[in-house]
């Protein structure tokens, strides 16, 4: 009987093992992307921060679920924005938009980071429904179709909205680089 | 293609790899000088995304999920203990009131004794002293220290696969046949029944079980009583 027991036990912390190497695997994989996507999301690195944690928990809970390795990525990105709502639900607090990069990245040396900061900023203006498909077209590489599955969008509505994304951000640099040019000029 | 189409989905896209697009590239050096340039926007763009990310997060999100797996395997543990012990309760008692089901009625087998056995006791006219009861009696280590009053009947006998005492007494209204039982766990000592034109009642009497046999209607609690009082076992 005891011997039976231990068993049984054993494979109990087998498929916990397993379980546990998985959610691992996961989360070494994945966790820059995610966390870089609930960045541009909320716009806020503690919050991010805050909704990664959730999102990891939340996936580790129903990590039995995900049958396809491949579309893990999805998933995460699905569970994360559906925990980002649920921030709105559960209590409205004073977000602020921070068009201000430097919350996003504290440490800016050289020229290049400059540059960046620049065109960070610029991508963190775009409203939501712009910066959402175009981050996902450039972080993760996703074709229009994987974002319109992603974000149960019609794909030309994506396109559309790639479209405008690019436009504003070609339209904000080009602007910001006469100001340059006319305040060295 | 027009122009304007040509921008909008090269802006949508900077990658596409429509035909079409790929053709009219090819054939427009200015055209490939916009896609270049819009590739390079979304390298810059790429680069520009990449926030640094906390180096505790990967073990934050470790850490969750064995505080987590922990909690949970405790609840799991302490629901699977509860399930364990209801099971065994259920089993418990189901075994309990199956086995009691299972005893033998043994009021009722007295009846079905009497009525299968027919005359060949109850008409029997033999005058039993009371040495004699005592003699079969002491093979179940018991005996009557009173006399029992007119005894018809009395003879070692197979009741349900156990030897006991078949005898026939005069009651207070008729003739009743009782049986002396040594204990047998498969019995019920708590019995009663009726039927056939009898009805009988079982007691429990130390070492062996009593079974009244009187006809229906007749009155045998008294000799019931008498017979309990007047039968002693020795230890």
């Amino acid at each position: 009987m005891f011997s039976r027991k231990q068993n049984s036990q054993a494979t109990v912390s087998n498929d916990m093992a397993n379980k546990q190497k998985r959610y691992e695997v996961l989360v070494l994989a994945l966790h820059t992307d995610i966390f870089r996507y609930a960045c541009w999301l909320v716009k806020n690195k503690t919050v991010a921060e805050d909704i990664v944690q959730e999102t990891f928990l939340r996936a580790w809970k129903s990590l039995d679920s995900l049958k396809d390795e491949k579309a893990a990525k999805s998933w995460l990105i699905t569970i994360l924005r559906r925990e980002n709502a649920r921030r709105f639900e559960r209590k409205q607090f004073d977000l602020v938009d921070i068009d201000d990069v430097s919350v996003m990245d504290d440490q800016l040396s050289n020229e290049v980071e400059i540059e960046h900061r620049e065109l960070r900023a610029i991508m963190a203006s775009l409203s939501e429904e712009y910066r959402e498909p175009l981050m996902l077209q450039i972080v993760f590489g996703y074709s229009g179709d994987e974002i319109a599955q992603q974000l149960d969008l019609n794909k030309n509505t994506v396109m559309t909205r790639l479209f405008r994304a690019r436009n504003q951000v070609k339209e904000a640099l080009d602007k910001a680089n006469d100001i340059r040019g006319s305040k060295n000029g | 293609m027009d122009d304007l189409e040509f921008r909008r989905t090269l802006y949508a896209d900077p990658n596409c790899t429509d035909e079409q697009i790929l053709a009219a590239i090819a054939e427009d050096p200015k055209k490939q000088a916009f896609c270049k340039e819009l590739k390079q926007l979304d390298k810059n763009m790429q680069k520009a995304s990449q926030i640094k990310v906390p180096d505790d997060l990967v073990h934050k999100l470790m850490l969750r999920q064995t505080m987590q797996s922990h909690r949970t395997s405790k609840v799991r543990n302490r629901i699977q203990l509860a399930m364990a012990a209801s099971l065994a309760f259920v089993v418990g008692v189901s075994f309990t009131m199956w086995q009691q089901q299972n005893l033998l009625n043994i009021a009722d087998q007295a009846i079905a004794h009497v009525y299968q056995e027919g005359s060949h006791a109850l008409d029997a006219q033999d005058n039993v002293s009371l040495q004699q009861v005592n003699a079969k009696l002491a093979q179940f280590g018991g005996e009557f220290t009173e006399e029992l009053g007119q005894v018809y009947y009395a003879s070692i006998c197979d009741f349900e696969n156990v030897r006991s005492l078949h005898m026939v007494m005069q009651g207070e209204n008729g003739k009743v046949s009782v049986f002396v039982i040594p204990h047998d766990d498969t019995h019920n000592a708590q019995s009663f029944a009726s039927g056939r034109g009898y009805q009988s009642q079982a007691m429990d009497v130390n070492r062996a079980s009593i079974v009244v046999v009187g006809e229906e209607g007749a009155d045998i609690r008294g000799i019931k009583e008498q017979l309990k009082r007047k039968i002693h076992f020795s230890a």
